[in-house]
């Protein structure tokens, strides 16, 4: 297991310097000026220069990759283009928005999701189980920004019970508002996510259900539901938790379109507005860190997965 | 924190009760105005590409100048008590406001005004008002209380691009990210992404606010700025992008719509350097086979207003000239077929992704196929119609919506993207600045405007109407926006 | 049961095909023509009611399945060509460069499909449905090239591959006759689930200005611009969604039958 660990550490590191680098490249093969996001109708030729001095677009590329790759080395993410302000704090500042979203909305999901899909899997030949597979198969066909502003549209809306976008000004200060911001948009993610999670529930509780060693577990002795709590969900468990790493880094990059619905001021927005602007420190920024983010949650599913699953640890290249 | 923002509340509610008879009886002078907006600024400085966001928040409000420009469009004195110009019209003194403080506390003196202009016309200043105070030889303090401009060559609307100018006090350094300036209310904090606040500065020179601060709430989708009025997040927004929007707001008993006078025009721009536009006579048909009251009504409804130049009512040399080509697409025909187009041509037309940008393009390209012109709408986001089209001038025609107040002068200027070169509009427009009355100014901008509407420089459609909206309690919001601004201290909420 | 999912399946789709194929023929109105007045509800001219110009809104949202089955079979076609391609050939090479491609998957699906889509519209000059169906397709790979790695490796290590390794057939073969047959039921039924997903990520892009232009209009499109007119035009947001919504749940109801079809085995669990 220690050697596993040390090895996939090191695919962790080299997968994220890799990731910036691709990124750095990528960001500079756009067409577009990031000088122009500072200047305005009525600009003349000196202004123009001096704005592309500013954010040092007049330098080859490889002096700007330089800059860059030295200024990671001592785990600085360069200032704003735009703003000239560092992004470092500022991705932290936005990430106070959107880790408790993503998370929260992963946690409420799982908590819809397992029980239902075990509900369905279980109860399969009845009227309710029947439905609440139709109503997961319902839920992965939606896009997510529908169900937000469907959700906006009733509940704020018309019915005036929760606010309809915006996140408050003091943040977390502000406890109270700060719940009532995200309960219509943890809402919105953790509906839709439940419906493709309850389905992957209901599938490894299928199989389990199937399997030979809950069957020879009974004819053992064993109660039905002692024989699923001990052999069930220690093996259902493991394909469902790769299924979660996923779930939880795909909600994490799905917040873009739900924090522009919602007018959220997370990671999502600041990654929308960087890129309109060509504010190459900001979107370099903010894909560094949720790469790392998406990166460590497979991390740490693969390795809770060895930890539940021996077998896997034999397995060709550890995954 | 709270009992000293209380202390102030109590303090205030004295005051106004016993000084500012003006204000109506039950505006509560504590109240912090929730303002809704869709233009954050990108940082604080107006002379580092701020954005249009920065002058709604901060023009008046947290910085002035030496003149205001009134929602009116009159220019009237803040800063400078008194101006004082030479014979020649080249030497301007002002005598500045005694006891105008900073609000880190330092007093305005002559040297701040020289350090505010002078951050403007700098090397690295991306002020869109650099140009016009390039008349500028030097600047003198020969007091504290005096500063001294001596000019290159007369301007006439020294005055008015001075509104333009912060002062700033000179050892405030970089204020990308922070203040210092002598308006009635001080920054408070700013989240990007979210809000900036502000409350009232204690040691303000003039007259206290109707409330004690505001906030104002950045959206990028019109929908949730409008929901924020509609579920009582905000007090006023600052504009509505389309009519539709406004029928949510009919509820007379809990909201307000008012409508200002606009300076924001939407035209088709031609590059007027290249085949076909740069012949006038397509220029003139292309003009003409646009039903422009069909297209505003599709978009605005019954508001707005019909452009006929470039130049709308609040500028003094405004005049009705929707007649010089108006709709008639069989005269357009005939006109194509003159420039040596029977069959008409087809151009692209640079389009920006936002909105009513896509809507005037399909339009336009319904009612130029009429005339056998085809149109390739190509959508591009408003970075690269900066430098594809603004910088770069790489395209043949555009649609873009110009906000400025008294631009027509862009005109004069045959380097500007859509290169219009008429050298006797480039004559007149310089003259009109070097004028020694603002009605000889207006009578000059008034002929160039004519000659540039009789070239059809550009396709000019349409003035958006500038509509605010607020709940029924708040009041005193100014209606115009000009330059948008957004002035604060008259605003009163019950 | 079983066999109703996919009756349903097939005919949402089927519908969904056959307004779009009709769309190239013939539409109730001419899309771009102001005619009917702005935001009229729903009546017997105007099924959906009117957009904000006095456009016929279902003739919109006809145009619509057209252009999200495009989508759909565009990036789905793509993505599975280079996802198979990818994966299969990951499977076979050696340990290094097989833990390369996996670690490149890997990054390329913490990338968000929509930086792909932006970087891909910057670099063809404007939004366009290629565009939507290049970065849809690309980010689709990644995903179908992990999942036919594993599924590769697993057959080839099968004892009856060693067997025909010893009777000397070669890899080609090997891939075509061994390999190929025996992951396709799970491929097909991923990139038939892959198929919704690419409708709802085109959608999405739509929404937020990186799909096609106007009069290109996708449904995510007519979603975005109906949402500021939601209050006194809910049909705007409605009919858009709903149509979406029919044409993906079709589409995993027919993955689901079809996995039942080609895998009785599982199905019979």
């Amino acid at each position: 297991m220690g050697r596993y660990l040390l090895r996939r550490t090191f695919v962790l590191a080299l997968s994220l310097i890799a990731a910036g680098l691709v990124l750095f490249v990528l960001l500079r093969l756009l067409p577009g000026d990031p000088a122009a996001a500072l200047l305005s109708v009525g600009a003349d030729e000196a202004q123009i220069a001096a704005a592309r001095a500013q954010v040092g677009s007049d330098q080859p590329i490889w002096v700007q990759l330089g800059m860059f790759l030295s200024d990671l080395a001592r785990f600085d993410l360069g200032k704003s283009f735009v703003s000239g302000t560092p992004v470092l704090p500022e991705i932290a500042a936005r990430l106070s928005v959107t880790l408790p979203l993503t998370v929260a909305s992963f946690l409420l999901a799982v908590a819809i999701a397992v029980p239902l899909g075990i509900i369905s899997a279980l109860r399969a030949d009845r009227w309710y189980g029947a439905l609440l597979s139709a109503v997961s198969q319902l839920g992965i066909a939606v896009p997510v920004f529908w169900i937000g502003v469907l959700l906006i549209w009733l509940v704020a809306v018309k019915w005036r019970m929760l606010p309809a976008s915006g996140f408050p000004m003091k943040g977390w200060q502000d406890f109270p508002g700060a719940f009532r911001a995200l309960i219509l948009p943890v809402l919105t993610i953790s509906l839709v996510m439940s419906a493709s999670l309850m389905r992957y529930v209901r599938s490894a509780t299928l199989d389990v259900l199937g399997a030979d060693y809950l069957r020879n577990a009974r004819a053992l002795g064993a109660s039905f539901p002692r024989a699923l709590i001990r052999h069930g969900i220690r093996n259902g468990a493991v394909p469902v938790i790769s299924i979660l790493g996923i779930e939880l880094a795909s909600t994490l990059l799905g917040a873009v379109v739900v924090e522009r619905v919602f007018a959220l001021p997370g990671l999502g927005s600041m990654l929308l507005l960087g890129i309109q602007q060509r504010d190459y420190p900001t979107v370099q920024g903010v894909l560094l860190v949720s790469t790392l983010l998406v990166l460590l949650i497979g991390f740490v599913a693969d390795v809770v997965q060895r930890l539940i699953d021996p077998r896997l640890r034999e397995t060709v290249a550890g995954r | 924190m709270n009992t000293k923002r209380l202390s102030v509340h109590i303090f205030g509610l004295a005051s106004a009760a016993l000084l500012s008879a003006g204000a109506a009886l039950a505006a509560d002078p504590a109240a912090v105005i929730r303002v809704g907006s869709l233009y954050e600024p990108q940082n604080l400085d107006n002379t580092a590409g701020a954005g249009q966001g920065i002058n709604e928040a901060f023009n008046d409000n947290v910085y002035e100048a030496l003149f205001r420009l009134n929602d009116d469009g009159s220019v009237t004195p803040a800063l400078a008590e008194k101006h004082e110009v030479s014979e020649d019209g080249l030497t301007h003194s002002f005598t500045l406001k005694p006891g105008v403080t900073f609000h880190s506390g330092e007093p305005l003196t002559a040297a701040d005004v020289k350090y505010s202009i002078e951050r403007v016309t700098a090397e690295t200043s991306k002020s869109s008002r650099k140009k016009s105070l390039s008349t500028i030889e030097s600047i003198d303090t020969p007091d504290d209380k005096t500063v001294v401009i001596k000019l290159k060559s007369k301007s006439i609307s020294l005055p008015y691009n001075l509104s333009y100018v912060w002062v700033v006090n000179d050892a405030a350094g970089d204020i990308t990210a922070k203040e210092d300036g002598t308006g009635p209310y001080k920054l408070a904090d700013w989240k990007r992404g979210s809000a900036l606040s502000l409350e009232a500065f204690d040691g303000y020179w003039g007259d206290k606010p109707a409330n004690s601060g505001a906030i104002f709430s950045y959206f990028t989708e019109a929908a949730a700025l409008n929901n924020a009025l509609l579920t009582d997040a905000v007090d006023v927004i600052t504009s509505v992008q389309s009519p539709d929007a406004l029928a949510q707001f009919e509820d007379a008993s809990a909201f307000k719509i008012s409508e200002g006078k606009s300076t924001t025009k939407q035209i088709m721009a031609y590059n007027d350097r290249v085949a076909p536009f740069d012949n006038v006579k397509v220029r003139k048909a292309l003009a003409r086979a646009v039903d422009k009251k069909k297209l505003l009504e599709a978009i605005w409804g019954d508001r707005g207003m019909v452009l006929g130049s470039f130049v709308p009512p609040t500028d003094a040399w405004y005049e009705d000239l929707t007649s010089v080509d108006a709709y008639d697409p069989e005269s357009a025909k005939a006109l194509l077929a003159e420039a040596g187009f029977p069959e008409g041509f087809t151009f692209t037309l640079e389009t920006p992704n936002y909105d009513p940008h896509p809507i005037t393009a399909e339009f336009l390209k319904a009612e130029l196929a009429k005339i056998g012109v085809t149109v390739n709408i190509h959508v591009i986001t408003a970075n690269e119609w900066y430098t594809k089209v603004y910088q770069a001038k790489d395209f043949q025609a555009t649609l873009q919506e110009h906000v400025n107040h008294r631009d027509v002068v862009f005109y004069g200027n045959p380097d500007f993207y859509w290169g219009y070169n008429n050298p006797k509009v480039t004559e007149l427009v310089a003259a009109a600045e070097a004028s020694d009355t603002e009605a000889q100014q207006a009578d000059k901008l008034r002929e160039a405007n004519r000659i540039i509407t009789e070239d059809a420089a550009s396709n000019w459609l349409f003035l958006y109407p500038q509509i605010v909206v607020s709940n029924t309690a708040t009041t005193g919001y100014p209606l115009n926006g000009l330059n948008a601004q957004f002035f604060l201290r008259g605003i009163a909420k019950e | 049961m079983r066999r109703t999912s996919l009756w349903i399946g097939a005919i949402l789709v089927g519908i969904n095909v056959a307004v779009a194929l009709l769309t190239l023929v013939w539409l109730p109105y001419d899309p771009t023509a102001m005619a009917g007045g702005r935001l009229q509800p729903p009546s017997w001219a105007h099924w959906a009611g009117t957009d904000r110009l006095g456009r016929d809104y279902f003739t919109q949202v006809m145009i619509g399945a057209r252009i999200a089955l495009t989508v759909g079979i565009g990036a789905a076609a793509l993505g599975g060509l280079i996802g198979t391609t990818l994966g299969v050939l990951s499977a076979f090479a050696q340990r290094g460069i097989d833990d390369a491609l996996a670690a490149t998957l890997d990054i390329l699906i913490a990338f968000p499909t929509l930086l792909l889509a932006m970087l891909v519209v910057a670099a063809s000059d404007g939004a366009s449905l290629g565009t939507a169906i290049l970065a849809i397709g690309i980010a689709m790979s990644a995903i179908l090239a992990r999942l036919v790695r594993i599924l590769t490796k697993r057959v080839l290590a099968q004892d009856y591959i060693t067997a025909a390794r010893c009777s000397g057939l070669g890899w080609g073969r090997i891939v075509l006759v061994h390999v190929l047959p025996n992951i396709a039921p799970t491929v097909l039924v991923a990139i038939a689930l892959q198929f919704g997903l690419a409708v709802i990520a085109e959608a999405s892009l739509s929404y937020l200005g990186l799909g096609a232009p106007p009069p290109n209009a996708s449904w995510g499109q007519l979603l975005q611009s109906a949402q500021s007119t939601v209050y006194n035009a809910p049909i705007g947001v409605i009919a858009p969604g709903l149509a979406l919504m029919a044409l993906v749940l079709g589409i995993n109801f027919l993955a689901d039958g079809l996995r039942d079809l080609l895998d009785p085995e599982r199905g019979a669990a």
